[in-house]
């Protein structure tokens, strides 16, 4: 009984002081509604789950991890023969960052199909594509902190591409490599991206983001908010909770087997001045894109190829972000035909990816 | 759970526990194979990580293993909760308690 009390007294002093309560209160009474497309609800908590994993892990690296020119390899090289589970602890970080741009794709592509970034969710669609280009970004940095002979040469290709774009081009691709060319000012530049400016632009994303999931609350299929029936809905809180952590377990579970039965290697510290070695590729989720650059001819009418190429890409990029008002009529024959170059998209990144891989 | 459904949970945990068997044996295949293959300048050039020795080796497997039936007996109790709030949903029981 007094016990009781006890945890009563800290509960409502917490309460009184932070107002928890309340949030509770909206957890207990959040519903989710049950239909054929309710699966894809799992990828957005899923995203969450890697990119925690990639916090915790991520922080284990640090402790290890130089990043300077001389110690920059060695300490990756250290983490992998010296620190008791070092290596298990590179490749779950390696692999949960795999996993979470596929489940931040995965996820963008569902609401692209059920058309969930409908009225009134337009501005969470826009801050999903935001973290989307920050997932990729945390990719892009991250690829060069090993500092050997593929991530030197990848990083100078993917710093190079800006370098198209009119007017803007050159000082980006300087900007990024903290210079003319790739040196340790960029693996010390990248890695202050990596680990300190891109995490604080994410975690203020990701904070407005998920508030305005609650906000809206989550949407319907089309199909389903037409007909105005009454949809079945599962409380979030346990109902839906438990389902997610079946899903996070599975998960985990993977992510733990891959990790340890493939993890990433290590090539020997990059050298500035020797040449690019050959069948340099990037990261899976930039070869779609690669490919594109390397198929497109270099010269198009009066145009420079890659200056046209990059232009494109940034032209889709554009339209990608703006798509909750470009597709503005979702039943009619316009949100269709979206539909279909949704479709088209996936073959052609899907494919584009396997011909880069051939 | 209708059988349907139980037939296919059943049909992805064998897939999913064949897949971690031929994950294994893939795997020493690959390391053996990595090691007559590979000249000693290449070994010192590139770092290919994995358990050293029999015994980090054995504990690895271990804990996989352990981490799979962990996973599986958890998976069970969640779902016999999943069971239980969903009977109480259904007889809406928190909400009468609620009123």
């Amino acid at each position: 009984m007094k016990e009781k009390n006890v945890k009563k007294d800290i509960r409502s002093w917490l309460d009184e002081r932070s107002g928890l309560s309340a949030v509770f209160r909206f957890l207990r009474e959040k519903k989710i509604p049950q239909h054929k497309h309710s699966l894809w609800y799992y990828t957005g908590s899923a995203i969450l789950l890697f990119f925690g994993i990639q916090v915790i892990t991520g922080f284990m690296l640090v402790f290890y991890y130089s990043p300077t020119l001389e110690e920059a390899n060695s300490s990756v090289a250290r983490i992998m023969t010296e620190v008791p589970l070092g290596w298990i602890i590179r490749s779950v970080h390696s692999w949960s960052a795999s996993f979470m741009i596929a489940f931040v794709f995965i996820h963008l592509l569902s609401i692209w199909i059920t058309k969930a970034y409908r009225k009134p969710r337009e501005l969470t669609w826009m801050s999903g594509v935001f973290l989307l280009i920050l997932s990729l970004l945390f990719g892009f940095t991250g690829y060069l902190l090993p500092w050997d002979d593929l991530s030197l040469s990848a990083t100078k290709v993917g710093t190079d591409i800006p370098r198209s774009i009119p007017v803007l081009g050159v000082w980006v691709t300087k900007f990024l490599r903290g210079g003319e060319d790739v040196t340790g000012d960029t693996l010390t530049r990248f890695f202050g991206f990596h680990v300190c400016i891109l995490p604080l632009f994410l975690l203020a994303l990701l904070v407005v983001h998920v508030y305005l999931i609650q906000k809206q609350g989550m949407s319907l299929p089309l199909d389903l908010e037409r007909k105005e029936e009454k949809v079945k809905e599962l409380p979030f809180w346990p109902n839906f909770v438990y389902r997610e952590m079946i899903v996070w377990l599975v998960l985990i579970g993977i992510l733990f087997t891959v990790s340890i039965f493939f993890p990433p290697s290590l090539d020997k510290a990059a050298d500035l001045m020797a040449p690019a070695p050959e069948g340099i590729k990037p990261e899976w989720y930039f070869l779609f894109l690669f490919q594109m650059l390397k198929i497109f001819p270099a010269k198009i009418l009066f145009m420079n190829g890659d200056t046209l190429a990059v232009l494109l890409i940034l032209l889709g990029g554009i339209a990608f972000f703006f798509l909750p008002l470009i597709d503005n009529k979702p039943a009619e024959r316009k949100g269709k035909i979206i539909t279909v170059i949704a479709y088209l998209f996936i073959i052609y990144v899907v494919g584009m990816s396997v011909w880069s891989l051939l | 759970m209708t059988a349907k459904k139980k037939c296919m949970a059943l049909f992805l945990l064998i897939v999913l526990l064949h897949s971690f068997v031929l994950l294994k044996i893939d795997f020493a295949q690959q390391a053996e194979q990595e090691k007559t293959e590979t000249t000693q300048e290449e070994v010192s050039e590139k770092i290919v990580p994995g358990p050293q020795g029999i015994k980090e080796s054995t504990g690895i497997y271990v804990f996989i293993t352990w981490v799979w039936l962990a996973i599986l007996v958890l998976v069970y109790f969640l779902r016999l909760k999943i069971k239980e709030v969903d009977r109480l949903l259904e007889i809406r029981f928190l909400s009468e308690k609620k009123k």
